[in-house]
């Protein structure tokens, strides 16, 4: 019997009208296939550029409700984000500029519209930058396009590393960058990195209180400061980048937990805090002519105290994943990518046995990507799923609100999605 | 007879077939803006202008890389010194621009509209064909 899933709150009319008007835009621009160039305007004799995004999704799985969407009937076509950005280059060295972001995902998001970024970006010398404000992190290869789908092959991005639900977990910070390129001798290549220091805030919206919200928990924050560093060496091979990268956090965790006792309602205190907390990334990618190749590592490691009901308790999450991707430009508008993705996760809730479905997930993934114009993209995409992964601390992308019944162990799942962009 | 014909269209073939390969050495040149110093550039440093790497060269000057929209020199250009399709040089400029990491760079039609934003702009480097006019620019050799 096919999960039929709960929704955990009707559709509000605030969450239809903006998703009704973003469809009438997109289709407007569709039939007209009116071509979307980037806006410049000056602005006291400097050029200000504007440029925007707005896509949608559908997904249908034929198991198991997947990324808290009613994806195993019809499907879903709650998946729709936009964004908006506009910067200036002030001087050679300087420029200002800020992006906001909105986003609906199943019961995530929720069309609550956030900074994405907005920096003040100084760049003093080649080997020497610095950033700060709300900054986009610099992580792998995509942490900071994560959710940029029309910059990649693929509607949806390897899970076990690019969590679509945990974006607000790795996204960006409030803080400050040093950056910068150095040439090195001999030929060798070049290094560019990335050393930061900030503040993460997730969105009362994103994967993890939405998880806890089935204890009847309701999360008022997840903060706390972290630092890091990416390194990345464009190697002699042109084409072949190999990087690694490394972040430290210490989160926390409040929020508040209703329990029904002898039919009275109490209301305890939730804390939890991280003792350790980092993730490691390695990666590399090679890019040549019409070939896409790439692949990393992202091992997550969080020790947690955490307080429920008085009690003090200790939860740990040992989260590993990787995988390794290829696509094909077939002709100028089109491209074909497959890529294998393997997530597994121990953690004190579902001990160490990764061949538990509760402990992994494996990914075999196709898709087609076709560009009618320079703006306008489509992406078709099969998803092969073994495993569900929800026996973690944190989520992996299948839900026990979504999924009342239970799971069952495979998932196959039809990701459609178009977007535009300017 | 027979045979020869067939040489002679064998031959005729390789010559065609060469002869369509695109043309690598002389089919473009990199051009720049007098206000930029120096007479010439390193295939590495070239790179890491159009990747938006870096934007001052070696003896300190600032500048800014000028994108063809299309065109035989577009096509050289992105295979002889950037390694990378249209689409995917785009993507890269787009990844810059939705992350705040860079602007995207200006983009002409055309030769000619090419030589005359370099001509006007401080700093700027771009490409054209070989046999293009580069009146009111210089020409930059890569190395």
């Amino acid at each position: 019997m096919k999960n039929r899933g709960r929704r955990s709150e009707p559709m509000t009319r605030r969450g239809k009208r903006p998703r009704q008007i973003l469809m009438m835009v997109l289709l407007f621009f569709l039939f007209r296939a009116v071509p979307l160039p980037g806006q410049e305007f000056k602005l006291f004799e400097r050029t200000v550029q504007v440029h925007g995004f707005a896509s949608q999704g559908f997904i249908h799985t034929d198991e198991n409700n997947w990324l808290t969407m009613n994806t195993a009937r019809i499907g879903s076509g709650e998946f729709t984000d936009f964004g908006a950005n506009a910067s200036m280059q002030i001087n050679d060295r300087f420029r200002v500029g800020a992006q906001l972001y909105d986003r609906n995902l199943g019961a995530l998001g929720k069309w609550h519209p956030s900074l994405d970024w907005a920096m003040a970006d100084y760049r003093f010398k080649t080997w020497l930058g610095f950033r700060g404000g709300k900054v986009k992190t610099t992580a792998g290869l995509y942490t900071d396009t994560q959710d940029l789908d029309f910059l990649h092959p693929f509607a949806l991005l390897p899970q076990s590393v690019y969590p679509i639900d945990m974006r607000d977990a790795t996204i960006g910070h409030f803080g400050g960058d040093v950056y910068g390129q150095v040439s090195l001798p001999y030929k060798i290549g070049s290094v560019g990195y990335t050393a930061f220091v900030g503040y993460r805030e997730d969105s009362r919206f994103s994967g993890y209180p939405y998880l806890l919200s089935q204890y009847s928990t309701q999360v008022k924050g997840v903060n706390g400061l972290q630092h890091g560093v990416d390194l990345r060496w464009n190697t002699p091979l042109p084409g072949l980048l190999v990087g690694a990268s490394r972040i430290d956090e210490d989160i926390s965790t409040e929020g508040t937990t209703k329990l029904q006792v002898f039919g009275t309602t109490i209301t305890m205190p939730l804390a939890a805090h991280s003792r350790q907390e980092w993730s490691n990334q390695f990666y590399g990618q090679y890019l040549h002519g019409r070939w896409e190749v790439a692949g990393e590592f992202r091992r997550y490691f969080a020790d947690i105290r955490a307080v429920y009901f008085g009690q003090s308790l200790l939860e740990f999450e040992d989260a590993r994943g990787w995988y390794v991707s290829g696509a094909y430009r077939v002709a100028k508008r089109w491209q074909f990518g497959s890529y294998y993705s393997r997530y597994t996760v121990a953690s004190s809730g579902g001990g160490t046995d990764s061949n538990l479905p509760g402990n992994h997930v494996f990914d075999k993934v196709v898709s087609g990507r076709i560009d009618p114009n320079r703006f306008w993209n489509v992406r078709v995409e099969g998803h092969f799923m073994d495993g569900t992964g929800h026996l973690g601390v944190y989520p992996a992308g299948f839900y026990p609100q979504e999924n009342p019944s239970g799971f069952k162990r495979n998932t196959n799942a039809l990701v459609v999605k178009t977007g535009l962009n300017f | 007879m027979a045979k020869e014909v067939k040489l002679i269209l064998m031959a005729v073939t390789a010559v065609v077939l060469v002869s369509t390969r695109p043309a690598w050495a002389g089919g473009m040149k990199v051009i720049a803006n007098p206000s930029v110093q120096a007479a010439s550039i390193t295939l590495a440093e070239l790179k890491s202008v159009y990747m938006e790497e870096k934007n001052s060269l070696a003896d300190g000057t600032h500048v800014q890389p000028v994108v063809a929209k299309g065109g035989a020199a577009h096509e050289i250009f992105l295979r002889m010194y950037l390694d990378r399709s249209d689409p995917a040089l785009q993507i890269y400029y787009r990844s810059l621009v939705f992350t705040g990491k860079g602007s995207m760079p200006k983009a002409v039609q055309s030769d000619a509209e090419m030589v005359a934003y370099v001509a006007k702009t401080k700093g700027a480097i771009g490409y054209v064909t070989a046999n293009a006019s580069v009146e009111g620019v210089k020409v930059l050799e890569v190395k």
